[in-house]
């Protein structure tokens, strides 16, 4: 395995534990915000001392290479064995950890008792099978996000974690995300007043695609575009954000409705190119979720708004909704300026056009932070998945399970798949009954 | 071109005239503060403003005494 350079390394103070999870309103420490940290906390990792999580990839894409390149960064862990069926993905990752043995059926390489931890980073109709399989071997079990391709596999991941003594992860990095932490930290606290809506978006102007090399592996490797293997846009970019919206509100949402199209990209593919839905949670707050890959003005952002302002929990910024006034004197020349400059209107609109004032930016966190844009398909630098991926190396050491990360993509994925059923049926869908678990409010 | 003296007399008037500019502005923060209901410490704290206005009226004032300056020159009229 390649070494590292102790300056490269992921920061094993969990960026500062969360730069110290300093946010304090009313007089206290709101740790309640975060539970799933407890079980990684810096003083947790050096009761484990020099010992390495034997690490097994499965899928090695982009994103498995991805991970790959932060699992060398983490001192705690070990890449022990890779598995890919398709060559070229393969070869990539081993010449990245040439000690790592390679295989191409994972079920083979589950049998190897060499391995803590399974890294799950497979097109999305085989999370479910892998995570099942994975979990039943024994292994502690990191997936990425979403959960799975079904309802029903959902509710079989979630029941069999529930029965497992077995770690399992899911890859939601906002939640290791310190300016996501902080944020909704303040949101908790009540900085932004009642949430009174919540305004998601993910914009970006690219087909999505991949280059294939022959044509009989164009639905393998763009995987993302068949509903076989996807569930497009929802659950590959919806899951992180209405995953935050249920976290600001600490509710999960009881019906969604909503539209989706193929506008412009009409080259075969099965899953939509733009989606609009708006998710009701049972107290009458709404959240507006809207998709479109043709068109990336609006990049990516997630608003919660309050009755006193509005976080940007993607950029880190806060607004409050009462604008610090100007100075007296500015005011008072302000309005003789108007009152003498302005023309004198002899028809027009009756009312004053409510346009959006300019506010005043607040930052969540001080300093440099990083800010995903949205455009990059594989991830970005300090996005929270570096954490991530080195606190599941930590729990594959312990054993300690994370409280409620698997709730949060059980919840998330669910509803991005009940978004995608309101917009094929075309009507109001409700949380259905019998998947509903016992977690927060619905 | 002949030397022009600005005498003291002349220069009193004129740092008189811009006291009186500043005094002005000075009570429009003050009356403005009361209007517009903003923080009594504007008073001091905007003083940049106050003094930029002050500037502003002496101007305007400077402008208005040339126009007549140049009006009852054109008339004829003695100094």
């Amino acid at each position: 395995m390649a070494t590292s350079n102790k300056n490269d390394q992921v920061d094993l103070g969990l960026r500062q534990f969360i730069k110290n999870l300093g946010y304090i309103a009313g007089g206290s420490v709101l740790l309640g915000s975060i539970p799933w940290l407890e079980s990684c906390t810096p003083e947790k990792l050096k009761e484990i001392k020099n010992q390495k999580a034997r690490i097994a990839l499965i899928g090695t894409g982009s994103r498995g290479v991805y991970h790959i390149c932060n699992l060398l960064k983490v001192p705690h862990a070990e890449i022990v064995a890779l598995c890919d069926n398709y060559p070229p993905n393969l070869k990539t990752a081993s010449e990245l950890c040439p000690k790592a043995k390679t295989y191409t059926d994972y079920k083979k390489m589950l049998e190897s008792k060499d391995i803590d931890g399974v890294i799950i980073c497979t097109p999305l109709n085989w999370h479910a099978p892998m995570v099942l399989d994975s979990l039943a071997a024994g292994k502690h079990t990191f997936c990425e996000k979403a959960m799975a391709l079904t309802m029903d596999e959902c509710k079989a991941i979630y029941n069999a974690y529930q029965k497992t003594n077995k770690v399992l992860y899911f890859g939601m990095q906002r939640l290791f995300d310190e300016k996501y932490i902080k944020a909704i930290q303040m949101i908790h606290s009540g900085l932004i007043g009642d949430v009174v809506g919540m305004r998601c978006h993910w914009f970006r102007n690219s087909d999505w695609r991949r280059p294939v090399p022959s044509p009989e592996l164009e639905r393998k490797i763009n995987w993302r575009l068949y509903k076989e293997s996807s569930a497009g846009l929802m659950t590959e970019l919806a899951a992180h954000q209405l995953e935050v919206s249920n976290w600001a509100l600490r509710r999960i949402p009881d019906s969604v409705i909503g539209m989706g199209d193929i506008v412009f990209w009409k080259d075969g593919r099965e899953v939509n190119d733009s989606i609009s839905l708006t998710y009701h949670y049972k107290n009458n707050v709404k959240t507006t979720y809207e998709t479109l890959i043709s068109n990336k003005f609006n990049g990516m952002g997630e608003q919660v708004l309050g009755h006193k302002g509005t976080m940007e929990l993607a950029k880190g910024e806060y607004y409050f909704e009462d604008v610090e006034p100007a100075p007296a004197i500015l005011q008072l020349i302000n309005q003789v300026e108007s009152k003498a400059f302005s023309t004198v209107p002899i028809a027009g609109p009756s009312w004053v056009p409510e346009l959006a004032t300019q506010h005043k930016p607040h930052y969540v966190v001080e300093g440099k932070i990083s800010i995903n844009p949205g455009v990059d398909m594989t991830g970005v630098d300090k996005d929270g998945s570096d954490i991530l991926i080195s606190a599941f190396c930590q729990a594959a050491i312990t054993g300690e399970k994370a409280k409620n990360i698997v709730e949060e993509c059980y919840c998330s994925t669910m509803l991005c798949l009940m978004g995608n059923q309101a917009v094929s049926e075309q009507k109001k869908i409700n949380f259905p009954e019998n998947y509903k678990i016992p977690y927060l409010n619905f | 071109m002949k030397d022009r003296i600005i005498t003291a007399k002349h220069q009193k008037k004129e740092l008189r005239i811009l006291l009186y500019c500043f005094i002005v502005a000075f009570l429009l923060n003050i009356i403005s503060v009361i209007i517009y209901k903003t923080p009594l410490v504007e008073i001091f704290t905007q003083i940049g403003y106050i003094l930029a206005v002050s500037l502003v009226l002496y101007l305007f004032i400077f402008l208005i005494r040339l126009i007549i300056f140049l009006v009852k020159a054109l008339l004829g009229h003695p100094k």
